[in-house]
């Protein structure tokens, strides 16, 4: 352990490139101070995944990595519906899929919000329709902001949870 | 012989089912109005699922065979309804009655079943396993899968091969150079066309590098799930850099649209440097981690997959090697003249399948140092041919298995077989003799892909 602790000391904090630092510096005050006056200091995501490919969640999964490490600004994904101000709906709402992402839908207490993430919610990924989708996710459920991207890149989606904050 | 993979094929008169072995592909026609087969589950039980779904696309009857569930169609699916068939056309469905279905569980005093899923309690894809539990311990686990079901194989039917390549490249995010690289093989065959030596260089380079970051994200996980955070940040650090090289390279984090047949310029100076900080990062990892006895206390003899089950299941990619069988598709002279050597260890355990991947963490770095060309030429395809292909890929979790059918240039059979799928079927045999807070360590020292298992 000394060893780590040691590295630890050396390394410091980490940085992507200047630039991403530099926008995440300059947005991370107005997103905290959204998230504090909005959402009493935590605003709690449940992340449902409807039939991605896989890349949305592991780029939600790099949104804790050390580089951008979201709960420092009060964004937590959380593992109950229940707990929950936000759902993330990535993937294109399978016919499989659709009847639990309706249950977990409910199960989240209101206020709620949905954001799609991604472009398989909106049918705008090269997927084509089938007999086994139900997308687009708006024939669904009252979706509040949709992030772009395929898959959005983490910097991306922190950006966008800085919009839909100024817009609710 | 190894089973790789069992599909059917509507023909004109005839159904076609494919039976692809390690050594052989058999050939079986089964005519239309009454089609039956004989299971294959009493040798290779990893069958099982091949043929299920076999029945819910096509509505082929499996005699003799044990589970009759449907495998892809769900509680709320229109009953005797074969859409793979040709004759189906639909491309939206109501949802039907609800049907419950049964999961297989023991039954016995105090004996009771846990339900988890299809949405998990973290970032993840969805599933659901059933556990029949004795206290804490497991005594049997059932693998439901097929929640991200999003026909793939009908939606690729009537595209060109070009045509389907930017659906072909997502259906499996983690594994996505692999299904290019398994897309890039059937075009060459389809075309005869020789790749050249630099292309072909190019192209398993992004594919080292794709299995270093699916690798370096399962070395931050798996200790995390054993409750230990410490490597999970170190490590989702050094999956974040191999990513944003990903991003350098080919413009893209998951490396989408990188296979192609153009010329391609590689930064072979600016690709040493983060290999060398790598290549530092991981053996110090590697040293610190091998030294936190607590953490391996979770990890060794827990979910053991013996090499007799490994073979009986036709397991592949890290799940066999981790159970000592020498089994990966890179095993070829190109590979070995880049420094390629098989990784394998003998316990078999959520240990062994740590350890294999940082060995093969390794021996990534060394051949994409080998690898790295100054960059690639732009390759001119002939007429591509009508035919039946097949392409092996070893993507990052084992041998993946791509097979098209072209008639006039367009695809008439799409069929991939993710290791994911037989590897799933799997799972469970690890279970018995652990407790379920362990499930969630095991299930991620194999991390298998859904998206890729569904289609």
């Amino acid at each position: 352990m000394i060893r780590f602790w040691s590295r630890r000391l050396k390394t410091g904090l980490l940085t992507e490139n200047p630039e991403v630092d530099a926008e995440l510096k300059a947005i991370q005050n107005e997103l905290k101070s959204l998230v504090a006056k909005k959402f009493a200091g935590s605003l709690a995501i449940r992340m449902v995944d409807s039939g991605s490919c896989n890349a949305c969640e592991a780029e939600c999964n790099a949104l804790s990595n050390p580089y951008y490490d979201l709960e420092r600004l009060g964004i937590y994904f959380v593992a109950s519906p229940r707990h929950a101000d936000v759902m993330l709906l990535s993937g294109l709402m399978t016919f499989n899929m659709t009847p639990h992402v309706l249950d977990a839908y409910k199960q989240i207490p209101a206020p709620k919000w949905v954001i799609t993430l991604g472009a398989c919610p909106v049918m705008e990924a090269p997927f084509e329709q089938t007999f086994a989708i139900k997308a687009p996710a708006e024939d669904h459920l009252p979706i509040a902001h949709h992030i772009p991207g395929c898959p959005p890149e983490p910097i991306e989606i922190i950006r966008a949870f800085l919009v839909f904050l100024r817009k609710i | 012989m190894r089973l790789i993979a069992r599909y059917a094929k509507e023909l004109e008169k005839v159904f076609e089912i494919v039976t692809v072995w390690d050594k052989e592909i058999q050939k079986e026609q089964v005519p239309k109005e009454d089609p039956r087969i004989a299971t294959l589950t009493r040798t290779h039980p990893a069958a099982i699922w091949f043929e299920r779904k076999m029945h819910d696309d096509f509505g082929i009857v499996i005699e003799d065979a044990f589970d009759n569930r449907p495998l892809v169609h769900q509680e709320r699916f229109p009953k005797a309804l074969h859409p793979l068939r040709k004759s189906f056309r639909e491309t939206t469905l109501e949802f039907d009655d609800y049907r419950p279905y049964k999961y297989e569980v023991i039954g016995g005093d105090g004996v009771f079943e846990v339900a988890v899923g299809p949405i998990h309690a973290g970032i993840i894809e969805p599933g659901h396993f059933q556990f029949s539990q004795a206290g804490e311990e497991m005594l049997h686990q059932e693998v439901r899968h097929f929640y991200k079901y999003r026909a793939i194989e009908k939606m690729l039917e009537g595209k060109t091969l070009f045509e389907a390549k930017a659906i072909i490249e997502r259906i499996s995010g983690n594994e996505s150079i692999a299904y290019q690289i398994a897309w890039r093989d059937i075009v060459l065959q389809a075309a005869q066309c020789e790749l050249p030596q630099s292309n072909r260089q190019y192209h398993a380079l992004l594919l080292e590098l794709e299995r270093t970051i699916h690798h370096l994200t399962d070395l931050g996980f798996i200790p995390n799930d054993a409750g230990f955070s410490a490597a999970l940040a170190f490590a989702s650090r050094l999956s974040e850099e191999a990513r944003c090289e990903l991003k350098k390279i080919t413009g893209h984090r998951f490396g989408f649209a990188a296979i192609d047949f153009e010329s391609h310029k590689l930064d072979k100076e600016a690709l040493t440097v983060y290999l060398d900080g790598l290549e530092e990062a991981i053996t110090f990892f590697e040293t610190w981690i091998t030294d936190i006895p607590s953490l391996w206390d979770r990890f060794d003899t827990t979910g053991i997959l013996k090499m007799k089950k490994a073979v009986k299941y036709d397991t592949v990619g890290i799940m066999a090697r981790a159970s000592g069988l020498s089994l990966d598709r890179r095993d070829d002279p190109f590979y070995r003249a880049h420094g390629f050597e098989l990784q394998s260890e003998k316990s078999a355990d959520v240990a062994a399948r740590f350890k294999v991947r940082i060995a093969e963490v390794k021996n990534a770095l060394l051949m994409m140092r080998n690898f790295a060309v100054p960059g690639c030429e732009s390759v001119t395809l002939g007429m591509v041919q009508d035919g039946e292909y097949f392409s092996f890929t070893e993507s990052s979790i084992g041998e993946l298995f791509m097979s098209i059918e072209l008639k006039e240039g367009l695809i008439t059979r799409f069929f991939v077989r993710d290791p994911s799928f037989v590897n799933w079927q799997a799972l469970h045999l690890m279970m018995p003799g652990n407790i379920i807070a362990d499930f969630p360590l095991i299930n991620k020292s194999c991390d298998l892909s859904y998206a890729g298992n569904d289609l």
